[in-house]
């Protein structure tokens, strides 16, 4: 039984990485454009979808049809800009969000449309490291490192690129960063592109570890968003450092009880975190 | 001028009052009195959830109540025998203690905007995976029938459907008819101040937390029995149609596309959003399955992104501009004096 807590605790490690990933983009959108993307699970599902269709169908290698899907989703990320986000700016909050949940209705279901509604898998088999007791999937530690990667260069980009150094300034005040010279309307789309590319990379590090169906996107939007709201809203290190905590907590207590009991805990969590601390664990009250 | 105009607005709401309850007997197949019978229910139900939203109280987890009412209603029935009628206020009341239970949770930290919006978000999911969880008494995702008792009134089940077509006309009047008294109450000016601004509004002397939980519990109530008449009248309970987040926001879109700040809007909406459904699942759902819901996805993002006060809110905004000249309407008309 140790034994296994151990397993799950060292997976939902590993499992945190790659959900880290998938809290940034969602929360560097929240912080830079103030909105929440209610799709954004949706978004690494098509990902996913793309990836299979390039690698299965088409035969394109694993590695090359992963940076065509990085580079689609980007551009969805951008469409998504162009056409329900920018001309929703100025309404009301409540409209953003039902737009993005609307766009929740079209991504599943076209998803439903094209592929079926059966699970398809990418078949590629990994090899399982064992360091003494403790089995490690080759695939969990391949994402867990990419992730780590990847939010090593986010993190340069957002600090020593003059872009970054824009979106950061729209993040903070975007009335000053305009005064500064900012053109606010490119960092948009920049971070809308941004966010879309990290959730082409978070299908492709999902891709050997899950199987996707058209509803495969929901559960990552809640996750994503029960860890930026812990680590507090558009606060990037709160978010990755919760992001390791939502994955031991889901993995741990998916071993000790049911995958349902173990979603309601992260949910109960995630309730109680936010009435007691909504600015998140980290946050500063008053700092949004 | 005035006054004619009331009688006139009185007269026509009476005579769209005894069409309705003439419709049925001319009604051109049971299909349509189907869809309007669902039509009231939504209506209903998105015009409780907006005694909330229209105060800045926007909830994101109505599928909770929804769920708790009937299946607490149902489970009763199926196990102890007890009349849906009685089952009804039980349910509805575990949807209001549910509902007092966030409401003061939240009210009390402050929690408010979008983050009470994400908190009944989460607690609608929660009720969806707990009605999952159970499943060895709620049937889990598989869900639940009503035992069938054919025609049993006392049991809110009736042979003849037309008997729900009425019922949840009246329940839909007098949801509307609560609405008009808790705009003539003192109740609504408090709310309303609180809604724009809540520091202002308790440095007034409003007890804001009383008022909130007052229209919270309520609503809650009243969508706990929507609960009820819904799954009364199609006798099948699920999760994922009663409590998941899709059914919470599509309360949202109905009374949020319809206009939530007025009266008629929530219905207006649903009648609209259900009837848009209806139409494009007989018309293209049959040629490819999931391509009319894309059909009404893309719709729905449309609507929002064009008529961003809802469809009633925008053509009565272009009217008043049109005779009065001032925009807005009801909505900013009266300042906020107790």
């Amino acid at each position: 039984m140790l034994e296994q807590l151990i397993n799950a605790a060292i997976n939902g490690i590993l499992l945190g990485g790659v959900l880290a990933l998938l809290a940034f983009g969602l929360n560097l959108i929240f912080g830079v454009v103030k909105i929440i993307h209610m799709a954004y699970g949706q978004f690494v599902m098509l990902g996913f979808y793309l990836i299979y269709v390039l690698t299965v169908q088409l035969h394109v290698p694993i590695i090359l049809s992963s940076l065509i899907t990085i580079c689609a989703m980007a551009v969805l990320g951008i469409l998504t800009q162009l056409l329900v986000i920018e001309p929703l700016l100025n309404a009301p909050r409540l409209n953003q969000l039902l737009a993005l949940a609307g766009l929740i209705i079209v991504f599943e279901n076209l998803a439903m449309v094209i592929w079926g509604a059966d699970y398809r898998g990418i078949p590629l088999s990994l090899p399982i490291l064992k360091f003494g007791n403790v089995y490690i999937r080759c695939s969990y530690l391949i994402a867990f490192l990419g992730a780590l990667v990847t939010l090593s260069l986010l993190y340069l980009f957002l600090h020593k690129t003059y872009v970054g150094l824009a979106i950061r300034a729209t993040a903070q005040d975007v009335e000053i960063a305009k005064i500064m010279g900012v053109n606010s309307r490119r960092i948009y789309f920049v971070t809308l592109a941004a966010g879309g590319a990290l959730t082409g990379i978070v299908a492709a590090f999902f891709a050997p570890i899950y199987t996707v169906h058209p509803h495969f996107g929901s559960s990552f939007t809640i996750i994503a968003f029960i860890i930026v709201v812990l680590g507090g809203m558009g606060n990037l290190l709160g978010g990755f450092i919760s992001a390791f905590i939502v994955g031991i907590v889901t993995s741990v207590a998916a071993v000790l009880t049911t995958v349902e009991v173990a979603d309601i805990i992260t949910l109960l969590i995630f309730v109680l975190v936010m009435l007691v601390r909504p600015q998140g664990l980290l946050g500063v009250r008053g700092a949004s | 001028m005035k006054l004619s105009s009331s009688i006139g607005k009185k007269a026509l709401a009476l005579l769209i009052l005894i069409c309705l309850i003439m419709f049925p007997a001319i009604s051109p197949s049971p299909y349509v009195t189907h869809i309007i019978t669902l039509i009231f229910i939504w209506s209903y139900i998105s015009t409780v959830w907006a005694y909330m939203g229209r105060f800045g109280l926007v909830s994101l987890g109505h599928g909770a109540f929804l769920g708790i009412g009937a299946y607490v209603t149902a489970l009763l029935f199926n196990f102890f025998n007890l009349s849906p009628w009685i089952g009804m206020l039980i349910g509805a009341s575990a949807a209001a203690l549910l509902a007092a239970v966030l409401g003061y949770a939240c009210f009390r930290f402050g929690v408010i905007g979008d983050y009470f919006a994400l908190v009944t978000l989460a607690v609608g999911e929660l009720t969806a995976l707990s009605i999952i969880a159970l499943r060895d008494i709620t049937g889990g995702s598989l869900g639940l029938t009503i035992r069938n008792l054919g025609n049993a009134p006392l049991y809110l089940q009736f042979s003849n459907k037309v008997y729900f077509y009425y019922l949840s006309l009246l329940f839909l009047l007098f949801a509307l008819y609560l609405w008009v008294r808790i705009d003539k109450s003192k109740m609504q000016k408090a709310l309303k101040a609180i809604g724009e601004d809540e520091v202002a509004a308790s440095c007034v002397g409003i007890n804001i937390i009383k008022y909130k939980m007052a229209i919270t519990v309520t609503s809650a109530f009243l969508t706990g029995i929507g609960g009820v008449l819904y799954a009364q009248y199609i006798t099948y309970l699920n999760p994922h149609t009663l409590s998941g987040v899709g059914v919470s926001l599509a309360i949202c879109f109905k009374a949020i596309l319809g206009g939530m700040f007025n009266l008629w809007g929530p219905t207006i909406g649903t009648a609209m959003i259900v009837s848009l459904e209806e139409y494009i699942r007989v018309s293209y759902g049959t040629k490819f399955i999931g391509i009319s819901e894309v059909a009404y996805g893309i719709a729905l993002i449309s609507l929002i992104i064009f008529l961003p006060k809802g469809l009633y809110g925008t053509l009565k905004e272009t009217k008043i501009f049109r005779t009065k000249g001032g925009a807005y309407g009801d909505d900013k008309r009266e300042a906020v004096i107790l």
